[in-house]
């Protein structure tokens, strides 16, 4: 089922670079599993054709291949919201911290642009390079039920979006990242102090 | 201190542990006086619920004496005897400030595990696995209680612990099973399970007003708690056929309201059905046993109510949805909004309304508790409830 291409460039020189490689070590020596991997090597090249892989999307991965920076030629996508019960200028100000910024890890962040309850933006700068870019927006949850703070998150993924499939699967991705801080504002602002547990009893030796 | 620990599918440990600090500004510390098993723990005992981790302490039912607050906790000081709800809820949030406490946005610190599995996160619950926040559990002698400022509720001095400590859990989850059932003049009630929780389902749906209550089980011991003591007439599955045995007993309509008491590892007799759950449990296809869930929904009357007390943690399969579609039946559950129902209970038991100690049956110490799990999953020895002391 041909759907819109989501593949990076990147990507697309890969799979079909393991694709033949697959297809040549079947042919070698030709057997069933050889053939079942030949099987594979072809799915790896049509993807390619097509510039498309259709197991992103219930992976929740997101290619933007035109981002409005020079710097970063692809990115990936990570969008995040959540509903904070208190006021829309109480969560502006402890947004507008940088450290409560729902950024990627060792990155620098830079306050871009701020519009007082409205929006703030960033740049993530890794050893002098942009890592990453995103923006938070604040709007009135309806029926007085607090402020909906909506994430917009791009970065320059290492390996490709194969490494943000594996990121994915392991738990350590950006998307958890963002996540993460969001929902450990929510916490801070209504409760004031983010849930843990580090540091109790176990039974573990 | 000493502290019982999860290590394997039926392996639990009593071992030394270092003793809980306070983490956070609203925590408080409880030396614990009682603490008991439920049911539920031995869902992970059994190992059917995932996201255990070996040396992890268990343990949601307890109580005991405050020995240190965080600095935001001002209603409460060291010395004072307190009973603490299961659901670890802040009290701040959306759900907290319409008193569904068990669904705290904010306390779970491993939401996203929770997420993945059922969509959103419900709040943390005390040793009873890290999909609901890995927080150590009240089976120990000393236990970290967050958000203390909130959630534990002094008990009066005149009260034993004995008709206190169920106020944590299985006394407001019996409530909550049969308020769930919106009870009207003239209902009778289903239940399906007789175990503490089942028990005061029974107790709870005659105090809200239910005219019969009929209770389903195998085990002597509980029937008879759950006709003689209590007042409910009884099936046993093992004898009866559960769906003909209410047809006939309700004029062929079908009790008004149904209660699973019974949740992910149900038993059954000469059922088929049993048999398949068995083998697709094992194989891991499925992660829960329906069975008393899709007897509930067949035998319910059109238009009445299946109210969930019992546990599931994830998939089932052969699920009666043509009879909730077609005959208008209505499915509530939720874990038990504890902090909601714990002082109006507390009235009704120092009014006299109920007893709440009738189903213990055994007291052991805290370091016997492997055998009390053993003897509890077995059903050695007419275990109905175990309590023990630290």
């Amino acid at each position: 089922m041909p759907q819109s291409p989501n593949l990076m460039r990147s990507d697309r020189i890969g799979y079909v670079a393991g694709g033949i490689a697959l297809i040549a070590w079947a042919l070698r020596r030709p057997n069933l599993p050889r053939a079942l991997a030949a099987g594979f090597g072809a799915w790896l090249v049509y993807q390619a054709y097509t510039g498309s892989n259709p197991v992103f999307k219930p992976l929740g991965i997101r290619v933007n291949r035109e981002p409005p920076t020079p710097e970063i030629a692809e990115t990936l996508v990570v969008e995040e919201a959540i509903t904070i019960s208190r006021a829309r200028s109480e969560v502006f100000s402890y947004f507008a911290q940088p450290e409560h910024l729902p950024g990627l890890a060792d990155a620098e962040l830079d306050i871009t642009r701020s519009h007082a309850d409205e929006e703030l933006a960033w740049r993530g700068h890794r050893e002098g390079k942009l890592a990453h870019f995103g923006s938070l927006t604040f709007r009135e949850a309806p029926g007085g039920r607090g402020t909906i703070v909506a994430a917009h998150l791009e970065y320059a993924p290492t390996g490709g979006s194969l490494g943000a499939a594996l990121a994915r699967v392991t738990g350590r991705s950006p998307q958890r990242l963002v996540a993460d801080a969001l929902r450990r504002a929510r916490a801070m602002l209504e409760s004031g102090e983010a849930p843990t547990t580090s540091g109790q009893p176990t039974g573990r030796r | 201190m000493r502290a019982l620990c999860w290590h394997d599918k039926l392996d639990v440990r009593v071992e030394t542990v270092p003793e809980p600090k306070l983490l956070n500004p609203r925590d408080a510390i409880v030396r614990v006086t009682s603490t008991a098993i439920c049911g539920s723990d031995l869902h992970l005992y059994g190992g059917f619920v995932p996201g255990m981790v070996k040396g992890d302490i268990l343990g949601h039912e307890f109580m005991g004496e405050v020995v240190e607050v965080g600095t935001a906790v001002k209603n409460l000081r060291p010395g004072d005897r307190v009973v603490v709800p299961f659901p670890i809820a802040c009290g701040n949030c959306f759900f907290c400030k319409r008193e569904m406490f068990s669904l705290c946005e904010n306390s779970n610190p491993n939401a996203y595990m929770a997420e993945k599995m059922w969509g959103y996160s419900p709040c943390g619950i005390y040793g009873y696995s890290h999909l609901l926040g890995g927080y150590a559990g009240g089976q120990a002698e000393y236990v970290r209680v967050p958000y203390a400022d909130v959630g534990p509720l002094k008990v009066p001095e005149e009260l034993s612990d004995d008709h206190a400590l169920f106020l944590s859990d299985i006394l407001p989850t019996g409530y909550m099973a049969a308020e769930n059932c919106a009870i009207e003049a003239g209902d009778t009630i289903a239940v399906w399970g007789c175990g503490p929780v089942g028990l005061f389902a029974i107790a709870s749906a005659f105090l809200l007003g239910a005219e019969r209550v009929i209770a389903i089980d195998r085990f002597p011991e509980r029937l008879r708690l759950a006709g003689s003591k209590l007042g409910a007439e009884t099936i046993d599955y093992t004898e009866a056929n559960v769906l003909e045995a209410l047809k006939e007993l309700t004029g062929g309509r079908g009790p008004d309201g149904c209660i699973d008491a019974v949740g992910m590892e149900a038993h059954a007799y000469h059922n088929f059905a049993y048999a398949y759950d068995r083998v697709k449990q094992a194989m891991m296809s499925e992660t829960d046993r329906p069975v008393a869930l899709r007897e509930a929904v067949m035998a319910c009357r059109s238009g009445g109510t299946i109210s969930v007390a019992g546990v599931y943690g994830g998939w089932i399969d052969k699920f009666p949805a043509g009879a909730i579609m077609n005959r208008s039946l209505t499915l509530k559950s939720g874990q038990t909004h504890v902090q909601r129902y714990m002082r109006p209970l507390l009235e009704r038991i120092l009014k006299g309304d109920i007893d709440p100690s009738f189903v213990i049956t055994h007291r052991m110490h805290l370091d016997q508790a492997p055998t009390a799990y053993r003897m509890f999953r077995d059903k050695q020895d007419e275990c109905i409830k175990v309590v023990l002391t630290p």
